[in-house]
């Protein structure tokens, strides 16, 4: 398997961050699945890019959870789109998302500190 | 299901839908950006990726996906079914037949001895028998003793006892509508023992003494479920009211759960509905004196951490004081000893446990042997399908799903089998009715039940996966490429299939060769059987088993109010040479009396005489005229033994042997006086039998005592045993006997309406069904090996028409070269004859180990048998080798010009 060139540069997600970046997103507003992935990238820098293959079953697996909900409608430039919307089980759901991140983000932080002292 | 794969269509078009607007939106804010169409396209769809894996990633998050995929590989295994279907009929017809009989045989093996029996904690019940000591006899105890056990055995948590009466016909109801209803006398604390209480109503009320019922409840009756709704219609208003049985008045107190009866079902020989006595202590239970007190059957329970021996050992040591206060000695060495054994045992003695065991592994063999068929047809579909599967691996299918969808084909034809399998079972269940009656007193018709239908869907799971698996994991497994290049089926796998497939075949040669061995050793014991020297004739001899009214004659004397008018009748039928009453004909079994000696003392004879057990019948003069045995010393029963004459006994030759304790002249009994009638009234030996086969046909001669039936009066001690229980009437005829049997019907419907409801059968019959076991499973054994022998001749024919149709190019190129007919048919013969060989060699080795199983229904022949065992294998090398002709002959005709050709 050869990568694309450029693909270096960007930043695999790590398994089930997807879940909650698409959660996040929604709650700013509801979005159709172009949007979300324009949306990412942009708010990332460019660094994100999501798979189509990853976001399409992603959001199809949240609505089946009942996290997200989804409704076709227009879009501004007239074309019609389905958006998807987050619901209040989504929102608990996102919080949760958050918080066990938070968590992991710290223990890792801890673990790499800890090994940077070890090796000073 | 319509509904669904168009859900799933319309949930398809949207998702699409999704990723078309997905592109759009990416190609317009290209183009705002500047972007050419051709160029913002382009780039929109290569970032997009591949449309057709992002929808199917998508889809297979749906939750309803894996269903479509299900029915998808259903419908597909459906239509591949439907257009071979010489294929998938042969396939299911095989597998119907193995599943068929496994079932089948399951279904009796489950009901007769899986099953527990209805009571609570069935395997702590045991009976208890009372024996001289040391002895395996097993006496009815009286009451003071069953009363000492309840006392003072600690390892009894309860004793209950009984009087079962199961061979007598009882009356219940009125005159002309009663009803046949066999009966027995049950203590107040047996049914709560069982843990069994009435469904109506109430049980019997306990007396003081523990036991036995309360006085009050003297005239009073439990009905089963059975009689109640035969002969009420399920009036629930009938406790409480008196009803009539056998001319009593008894008041009815309750009505007894669905489904349940006592005594134990497999010893309730007639079938009928029961009714429950209570049993009520007389003065005479509490006698000590010689025969004074009333015996009966004692059931107990055992305490839960008691152990059979434990407590044989504990009964043991207390039956000394608790025979003490016998006043005779001989009644105190008559039951010195305690023997116990599980009710639940009784009824299926090791001999048909040991025939149902044996033809439940016959039927998995059958099982077996046409799964392997089967397996062998699906490795040559398999072959025959190679390019299609490559195809579809070319397509894009896993080999998962291919394997998958061969499992499916499998799984379906399996599940159609088991289908028509059900239909088979109902059928041989129907065939065997009669002989599961007379061996196992199953008098319900059997029908599948749960337990059936769990081995049959194991039966197909197991099969799918025995018959499939294989096929299915070597088509995954096999490489796409050379199968879509080379178009017809690959040398390479060929060869290998050729070995699997004939490894497959010998070992059905080898399965089938061991049940016609079974076979064939049971055929020549049914042969046997039947040309045993019985010792007395069984042709045109037609048998009434009749249901006595006794009650009607109570105070007169049976033999001449009832018996002796209506023998006279029958024998002036047209056609009748001669006819009797006897208590039971040889080797019948609704009946048996033992008679037992009380010999005082301690020396050889007294000992030999206490241990001596003889049949014991009550026989008309004609007897002998009807059965035509053969006397040996003396002379039979005249009409001249009457009443007012000295009582006469005829014994049998073997009576004598046991008695004297030697082979001498059995003449020397002539004379003696066995036993008395009554105080001053001596019987006396006039004659001696030679010897008969009485009990069973496989039996030697039983020690056998015959009293004279007009002598036996009210008044003399064996009238209430023998006569008021059981008669039958034989009649000698010379015309088919069958052909009587209305006429004699309305000769004892003439005599009272209660008789008309008698059995019949032939004497030959009789003996047919003496050796029951052995007929049922050699009849089973023939279908079984039949089936066997079919299968695996039609494997070694698809086996070869596959190899020679493989084998037509050379086959050609041999006869273009100059091969005659015979060498190309005599290629194909061997390798049938290879595979034979192999089979029977195999096959006779498992059959010399597994026959061994038969052993206890076998006679006169033994378990390795040469001639059964060689005779099977001739029919199966036969069978084989013309099975072979059919491929041999086609390949010997093959066209050399045609067939290199086709190349």
């Amino acid at each position: 398997m050869t990568k694309p060139p450029g693909y270096r540069n960007r930043i695999e997600l790590l398994q089930g961050t997807l879940d909650m970046l698409i959660l996040q997103t929604l709650k700013r507003g509801p979005a159709h699945g172009y949007g979300i992935v324009q949306a990412l990238r942009a708010r990332s820098g460019d660094v994100l890019q999501v798979e189509t293959g990853s976001l399409y079953p992603a959001l199809h697996r949240l609505e089946r959870r009942g996290w997200v909900s989804s409704e076709w409608k227009q879009s501004e430039s007239n074309q019609r789109a389905r958006y998807y919307r987050i619901t209040a089980a989504g929102k608990k759901q996102l919080v949760a998302d958050v918080s066990r991140w938070e968590q992991m983000i710290e223990v890792m932080g801890d673990i790499l500190n800890a090994a940077d002292g070890g090796a000073a | 299901m319509s509904w669904l794969p168009k859900w799933f269509e319309w949930r398809k078009d949207e998702l699409d839908e999704e990723i078309r607007a997905h592109i759009a939106m990416d190609i317009a804010n290209r183009m705002d950006r500047g972007e050419t169409q051709d160029q913002a396209e382009a780039e929109a769809r290569r970032e997009f990726g591949n449309v057709a894996l992002v929808r199917d990633v998508t889809e297979g998050v749906w939750r309803w996906r894996r269903l479509e995929r299900f029915t998808a590989h259903v419908r597909y295994a459906l239509r591949v079914l439907r257009r071979s279907p010489g294929f998938s009929i042969t396939v299911i017809a095989t597998l119907a037949v193995g599943v068929g009989a496994a079932c089948a045989m399951f279904t009796v093996v489950d009901r007769v001895l899986l099953r527990p029996a209805p009571f609570a904690d069935a395997s702590r019940l045991v009976e208890i028998g009372e024996s001289p000591k040391g002895g395996a006899a097993f006496h009815e105890s009286p009451f003071l003793d069953i009363q000492q056990w309840q006392q003072r055995s600690r390892i009894l948590e309860e004793v209950a006892f009984f009087r079962s009466n199961s061979s007598k016909v009882w009356f219940l109801g009125g005159n002309d509508d009663a009803m046949h209803v066999s009966s027995a006398s049950v203590s107040a604390n047996l049914f709560p023992m069982l843990g069994v209480h009435p469904a109506l109503g109430r049980g019997f009320a306990a007396g003081d003494s523990g036991g036995p019922v309360a006085p009050g409840d003297a005239h009073t009756i439990l009905l089963s479920d059975a009689a109640w709704r035969t002969q009420y219609g399920t009036d629930a208003a009938i406790v409480g009211k008196t009803v009539e049985l056998n001319g009593e008045r008894d008041t009815v107190i309750g009505v007894m759960p669905v489904g349940f009866t006592f005594p134990y079902e497999g010893m309730n020989a007639t079938g009928l509905p029961v009714v429950w006595r209570p049993i009520v202590l007389t003065p005479a239970d509490a006698l000590r004196g010689h025969h004074q007190a009333p015996t009966y059957q004692c059931l107990a329970r055992l305490r839960a951490d008691a152990t059979l021996a434990s407590a044989m050992a504990q009964m043991n040591t207390i039956q000394p004081s608790v025979t003490a206060t016998y006043t005779e000695i001989q009644d105190r060495e008559n039951a010195a000893s305690v023997n116990l054994r599980r009710y639940t045992d009784a009824p299926v003695k090791g001999n048909l446990r040991m025939t149902l065991v044996a033809l439940l592994a016959a039927s998995g063999l059958l099982w077996l042997i046409a799964c392997l068929n089967v397996t062998s047809l699906m490795l040559a579909r398999a072959t025959a399908r190679q390019r299609e599967i490559a195809v579809r691996g070319a397509l894009g299918a896993s080999r998962w799903e291919i394997a998958e969808q061969l499992l499916m084909e499998g799984l379906l034809l399996s599940s159609c089998a088991s289908v028509g399998a059900m239909g088979l079972v109902a059928g041989v269940l129907k065939i065997f009715q009669h002989s599961l009656t007379t061996q196992f007193h199953l008098h319900e018709s059997l029908t599948p039940n749960l337990a059936m239908m769990g081995v049959l869907l194991l039966l197909t799971v197991v099969g799918t996966l025995l018959t499939s698996a294989w096929p299915a994991l070597g088509a995954a497994r096999a490489s796409i490429e050379p199968a879509l290049r080379q178009g017809a089926p690959q040398q390479g796998t060929g060869r290998a299939q050729r070995r699997a497939r004939s490894a497959l075949v010998v070992s059905q040669i080898a399965l089938s060769l061991t049940l016609l061995v079974g076979c064939g050793l049971l055929l020549r014991t049914i042969y046997a059987l039947r040309h045993v020297a019985l010792g007395f004739r069984t042709e045109h001899i037609l048998v009434a088993n009749m249901t006595i009214p006794s009650y009607r004659y109570a105070g007169s004397d049976m033999t001449t109010a009832l018996y002796q008018p209506l023998v006279d009748r029958v024998k002036r039928l047209p056609g009748v040479e001669s006819a009797t009453l006897l208590t039971e004909v040889p080797l019948g079994k609704t009946f048996q009396m033992i008679f037992t000696f009380d010999a005082q003392g301690n020396s050889a004879s007294a000992i030999r005489r206490r241990a001596l057990e003889a049949q014991f019948r009550a026989v008309g003069p004609e007897m002998q005229k009807v059965f035509g045995f053969q006397m040996l010393r003396g002379r039979f029963f005249t009409p001249e033994d009457t009443a007012t004459s000295q009582p006469a006994i005829v014994v049998n030759r073997a009576f004598v042997r046991a008695y004297y304790g030697d082979d001498g002249d059995p003449g020397k009994i002539i004379g003696q006086s066995l036993f008395g009638y009554g105080k001053g009234w001596p019987a006396v030996v006039v004659g001696v039998l030679a010897d008969e086969r009485q009990v069973n046909v496989a039996d030697p001669s039983q020690p056998e005592i015959e009293v004279c039936l007009p002598q036996i009066t009210p008044t003399s001690m064996f009238y209430n045993a023998a006569e008021g229980r059981a008669m039958d009437v034989a009649v000698r005829t010379d015309r088919t006997p069958a052909s009587m049997i209305p006429e004699l019907r309305d000769i004892l419907r003439a005599t009272s309406p209660d008789l008309a409801s008698s059995t019949f059968s032939t004497m030959d019959r009789i003996v047919e069904d003496s050796f029951g076991s052995q007929n049922l499973a050699a009849a089973l054994l023939e279908i079984f090996g039949g089936s066997a022998l079919l299968l695996c001749l039609t494997g070694i024919y698809g086996l070869l028409a596959y190899l020679v149709a493989q084998r037509r190019r050379e086959m050609g190129l041999r006869i273009a070269l100059g091969a005659q007919q015979w060498n190309v048919m005599s290629l194909v013969l061997a390798q049938a004859a290879w595979m034979l060989i192999a089979g029977l060699g195999a096959g006779l080795a498992i059959a010399w180990l597994a026959t061994a199983a038969l052993r206890p229904l076998l006679y006169g022949v033994k378990t390795n048998d040469p001639w059964s065992m060689s005779a099977a294998a001739l029919v199966m090398f036969l069978g084989g080798l013309v099975a072979a002709l059919a491929p041999a002959r086609r390949a010997a005709r093959v066209d050399p010009i045609e067939a290199l050709r086709a190349e």
